[in-house]
């Protein structure tokens, strides 16, 4: 505890009136963690892949994005709705495909961006 | 939702397992995916935004490696 | 053999004998020029993420805060000693310059859950819709809503940012990091202003009551330690 006598700090202190719901949620967050992390060799395909598929998967969500802004716009037809709807499904299921037969999961493909923090 | 962090956490300070786990939970969120990297990180920008970092060890071995595979693979085929 | 490095700091005592890090090795003092780096042996090819190795490195850089503030690494990092000073020699001047930005300083975190709020659900959707339909409108309900999350994030930031913003030298700020942490925030604070920083925390709990709030501290910093976001904006690599 941080007080004029010990001004320097031993374990980091941890308060909270809800302590159930926040190891739910922190819980969510530890899921998403590798099981190694292995900084040296990756095996050449499966980078590659990996690198690859995070950036059409971003790509994905992007486009998902967009046709759900043009949908709420007002500006396409049932049909087209229904089109663009098939499309992004087919792809969805695709990457899905692609993932597993590099073995990759969900977490492995997910960005960091940085200081925008989450655009997806 | 099972975790990997699922585990019977016995304490001896006499805190719940709730208030354990808890705290082992928020040291990880601290500890992990944060602090310096040696390997370095790149980053793809669009338009001046900062869009994907990428583990540049990843892409540089990925590179050089994919480069020695396919020499091998055209080296077989010959 | 590989080196397990958990953290860089200027004047920092040689670690005790019984001081253990990541796979129970002792940990050892390397000094290069101004920086010491604080290390110890691993043979495997890769670290485990799991609870031993995580509370193992966190509580060898917590050893090093009671005597000065350091810069942790990243968990998982291995490096022979090589690369280590070529590393510490490469960046000599991002290093120094980020160990003076966080000099004197801790980080304390603050984590809200906004009350659960049933405005998400939108309206039930009655009309049989044909697969491409209900697969967009799916998308639409799930972006909608994290839009909404994304705005009352935003403003709950702000209204922190207000109440704390005085003692706090640097923030870093997640929004929505899960569906109900509508806020993660990493404070950086001089030592001295961490009393003040609490009493204002508290203040501010009373002042919403309808937010829930983790509040944990003081740690290293390890989320102001990264240099490589200040080395692509000054020059702006990409």
């Amino acid at each position: 505890m941080l007080s004029p006598e010990n001004p320097h700090p031993a374990e980091p202190e941890i308060e909270t009136a809800h302590p159930q719901e926040f190891v739910e949620q922190l819980r969510c967050i530890a899921d998403t963690l590798p099981s190694r992390i292995n900084i040296d060799a990756e095996g050449v395909e499966q980078g590659l892949a990996k690198l690859v598929l995070t950036l059409i998967e971003f790509i994905r969500r992007l486009l998902e994005k967009q046709a759900v802004r043009r949908m709420e716009g007002g500006d396409l037809s049932p049909e087209q709705i229904e089109e663009l709807g098939l499309a992004l499904m087919r792809l969805e299921a695709k990457l899905q495909e692609l993932k597993t037969q590099f073995g990759l999961a969900d977490e492995d493909l997910n960005l960091d961006l940085g200081p925008i923090g989450r655009l997806i | 939702m099972s975790s990997p962090f699922d585990q019977i956490i016995i304490t001896e300070s006499g805190e719940s397992l709730e208030e354990s786990e808890l705290s082992l939970l928020e040291t990880l969120d601290h500890v992990l995916n944060r602090g310096l990297v040696i390997a370095g990180e790149i980053t793809i920008s669009v338009a001046d935004i900062d869009l994907i970092f990428l583990g540049l060890n990843v892409m540089l071995s990925s590179v050089e490696t994919a480069q020695e595979v396919l020499r091998r693979r055209e080296q077989k085929s010959e | 053999m590989k080196l397990y490095v958990y953290c860089l700091a200027e004047d920092v005592d040689e670690p005790s004998n019984s001081l253990r890090g990541v796979a129970g090795e002792p940990v050892r003092r390397l000094d290069a020029g101004n920086f010491s780096v604080l290390v110890s042996d691993f043979a495997a090819e890769a670290v485990l993420v799991n609870q031993e190795n995580a509370v193992a490195h966190a509580e060898v850089v917590q050893s090093v805060l009671t005597q000065t503030t350091p810069l942790p690494f990243r968990f998982g990092t291995l490096v022979t000693e090589q690369q280590l000073e070529s590393y510490l020699s490469a960046r000599r001047e991002a290093l120094e310059s980020k160990l003076g930005s966080v000099r004197g300083c801790v980080e304390m975190s603050v984590k809200i859950i906004a009350d659960p709020d049933s405005s998400e659900a939108s309206g039930p959707n009655n009309n049989p819709q044909t697969p491409g339909t209900a697969f967009l409108s799916e998308k639409r309900r799930e972006i909608l809503g994290s839009e909404t999350r994304a705005a009352e994030a935003k403003r709950v930031a702000s209204w922190l940012e207000d109440r704390i913003g005085e003692v706090v030298r640097e923030t870093r700020i997640n929004t929505n990091p899960t569906d109900k942490l509508i806020l993660a925030a990493a404070h950086l604070v001089k030592r001295e202003k961490v009393p003040e920083y609490r009493t204002r925390l508290a203040e501010a709990r009373h002042e919403r009551p309808e937010l829930h709030f983790l509040t944990s501290g003081p740690w290293a910093p390890y989320s102001f330690a990264n240099i490589d976001l200040e080395f692509k904006t000054q020059f702006g690599v990409s």
